[in-house]
């Protein structure tokens, strides 16, 4: 088991008043799954994804990554995780805007002292995987949103992570790119790798094959997804 | 070291990217590490020259004279009213002294010199003792200084600089040549070798003729400088006890009297000299350390700026896996960066206003680099601690509100 969560509180102090994010969040992921994180905005996705992430701690409750128990680490931890097991996807991309493609795709291995030649090597082969060998002297502002969300993704991956996490990935890209980046993720689970998405899409959440859907900080049911075909 | 060289390689682009900004936040830094540059190079230079200066009056000569080393407006009035010392009481100061090898004197005024339809205003006029270049190290390049005998029998005969050979005798012979001074006509002896000038000052622009012959042309109203050359250098102070006994029995003093002349020798001179040079320093110190401090202030104001804006890099960088201290290295690299930056820049402009100033004064100039060392360590210095708290702030940062960030 890769990710087992029990009984995950996420609460926020806003002025005197306690907002209650998550309610008591408990599952389980294995290793190889592909699974979409589904609600109306507002109901916790991302929250329980920064938690996932190892971005956050809960306020109550305990989270098992891979046997580790997560919820108690500290800030440097934390890090080391983020670094060594989880491979974060963004809405809005998240690149640094100055830096290459390479030099964005690299940066996870400079945090873990990769040396310079391997870094660059992994960071060339994660591109390639992503369809992007011909774009690695590019900076963002020189690429399409696509593009963008390739190099993020190949960032994701470039630690081989055991976990690539995506907070609504195809929220800022039109229909037909979105499609195409959920090929990539697709390509990405049938190699072995586990994904988890969130989303508001019900179109998005079908690649995934289980869909957990949450309301108000709960989970409401899960269902399994009508995987596509190629 | 790996992370360093990456941080700095970011951190020049950063700056590289922001010429403008980058060189307005290092003004003040650069003012700083300058002046300290500047002023140590000219300071070094001075000493340079004082002690060349020390080196030709001599260790062991010593000067007694009526005013001394003057230091301000009070005593200097008051010197004026003392006694003037002259030929009778050298004469007497040389046979009362047993530590005294030579003792000579001078007088000095300054005239125009003729020769010709050609002249020099201005020059130093000196009369002197026959051993007068045995005291003060005066190196003769032909012909003769003027003589025993020629003081006896107070001859017009004038031993010159190479300044009045320059401008009265281009190109032409000069020995056994008449000049005029003041209506009277000297014959020319000698002359000394080039000594070149500093401080905008020439050490070759002088006529000297025998001490009678001056006090004959000019008068006896002037107090005469008694040059004296002790036996050894660990005999000028009883050398000095000598000459003071008698000079205090010929103005009669009372035991509870004070000297009312002076007696110094040139570590007189380099002392006062390193006090001033102290004063300098100490301004110096003022000067640099304020604006040191505002540079410092600027700087760590640019670094938070920088932090704000890059609140959502700093997120990333976070989100990916970086701990606190990378980020927080990151940033006190770039203020590190930017302040050893400002400090070089500062260096070489010093290097060159001190080089200027040299030029203008005349001032000789020496970099020290001890001074270029300490200015990278100042600057760095200031770089590490005004970078610590925009470094801390993004190291401190939550990376999911810094993700967020607009
Ligand atoms: N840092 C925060 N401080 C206060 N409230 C927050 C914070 N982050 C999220 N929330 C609140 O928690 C709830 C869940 O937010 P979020 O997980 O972002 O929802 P989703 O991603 O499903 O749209 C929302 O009501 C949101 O306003
Ligand atoms: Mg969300």
């Amino acid at each position: 088991m890769l990710i087992k969560t029990e009984n995950l509180w996420k609460t926020y102090n806003m002025g005197g008043e306690e907002l209650h994010a998550l309610r008591g969040v408990t599952f389980c992921i294995d290793k190889g799954e592909y699974v979409a994180i589904m609600g109306p905005s507002g109901s916790g996705k991302s929250t329980l994804m920064n938690l996932i992430g190892c971005l956050d701690t809960p306020s109550k409750g305990t989270y098992q990554l891979n046997g580790r128990q997560v919820a108690s680490m500290n800030d440097d931890e934390l890090a080391f995780i983020r670094n060594k097991e989880i491979g974060f996807v963004f809405q809005t991309f998240n690149l640094l805007p100055r830096a290459t493609a390479l030099h964005n795709v690299e940066l996870p291995l400079i945090y873990n002292g990769t040396t310079a030649e391997t870094r660059i090597d992994l960071a060339k082969r994660a591109l390639e995987m992503v369809d992007l060998a011909d774009r690695m002297m590019h900076r963002p502002n020189q690429l399409s949103g696509g593009q963008r969300q390739r190099v993020a993704i190949a960032r994701a991956l470039v630690n081989n992570p055991s976990l690539i996490l995506a907070d609504e990935p195809t929220g800022n890209l039109d229909t037909k790119t979105g499609v195409e980046i959920m090929g990539v993720f697709d390509r990405l689970h049938e190699a072995g790798n586990t994904i988890i998405i969130v989303t508001h899409e019900h179109d998005v959440a079908q690649y995934a094959n289980r869909i957990v859907h949450i309301r108000d900080g709960q989970i409401e049911r899960e269902e399994s997804g009508r995987k596509r075909a190629a | 070291m790996r992370q360093f060289i990456e941080s700095v390689k970011i951190a020049l682009a950063a700056l590289w990217a922001n010429k403008l900004r980058t060189t307005l936040t290092l003004i003040g830094m650069i003012i700083g590490v300058a002046t300290i540059i500047a002023i140590v190079s000219l300071i070094t230079g001075m000493n340079q020259y004082v002690a060349a200066e020390i080196d030709q009056l001599g260790a062991t000569t010593f000067i007694v004279d009526k005013e001394g080393i003057i230091t301000s407006e009070e005593t200097w009035w008051e010197r004026m009213k003392r006694k003037k010392l002259t030929v009778e009481d050298m004469n007497e100061v040389a046979a009362g002294c047993q530590g005294c090898e030579y003792v000579g004197g001078r007088e000095m005024t300054m005239r125009k010199v003729k020769a010709g339809n050609r002249y020099v205003n201005d020059v130093f006029i000196m009369g002197s003792t026959a051993n007068y270049p045995q005291i003060v190290n005066f190196e003769i390049e032909q012909g003769h200084y003027p003589t025993e005998a020629d003081n006896e029998h107070r001859r017009p005969v004038a031993f010159i600089g190479y300044d009045i050979i320059d401008e009265l005798f281009p190109g032409m012979s000069h020995i056994g040549k008449t000049i005029t001074i003041s209506g009277q006509e000297y014959s020319v002896i000698g002359n000394g070798k080039r000594r070149g000038s500093t401080l905008g000052n020439s050490h070759d622009n002088y006529v000297i003729i025998p001490l009678s012959t001056f006090e004959k042309q000019f008068g006896q109203r002037r107090s005469l400088d008694i040059f004296v050359k002790a036996r050894s250098f660990e005999g000028i102070a009883s050398a000095q006890d000598e000459v003071r006994m008698t000079m205090r029995a010929r103005h009669k003093l009372k035991y509870a009297d004070a000297d009312d002349f002076e007696i110094f020798t040139a570590g007189d001179i380099m002392s006062m000299w390193e006090n001033f040079s102290r004063g300098a320093f100490i301004v110096m110190i003022g000067i640099s350390s304020i604006s040191l401090i505002v540079g410092g202030i600027v700087i760590m104001n640019i670094m938070l700026v920088s932090v704000t804006e890059r609140t959502r890099e700093i997120g990333i960088r976070k989100a990916i896996g970086a701990r606190k201290a990378s980020v927080m290295w990151q940033f006190l690299s770039e203020a590190l960066t930017l302040s050893v930056l400002g400090g070089a820049v500062g260096i070489l402009g010093g290097i060159a206003v001190g080089q200027g100033l040299s030029a203008l004064s005349g001032i000789p100039m020496g970099i020290e680099i001890w001074s270029i060392v300490a200015g990278i360590l100042v600057s760095g210095g200031i770089g590490t601690v005004f970078g610590v708290y925009p470094a801390m702030k993004a190291a401190r940062l939550d990376p999911i509100e810094a993700l967020r960030y607009e």
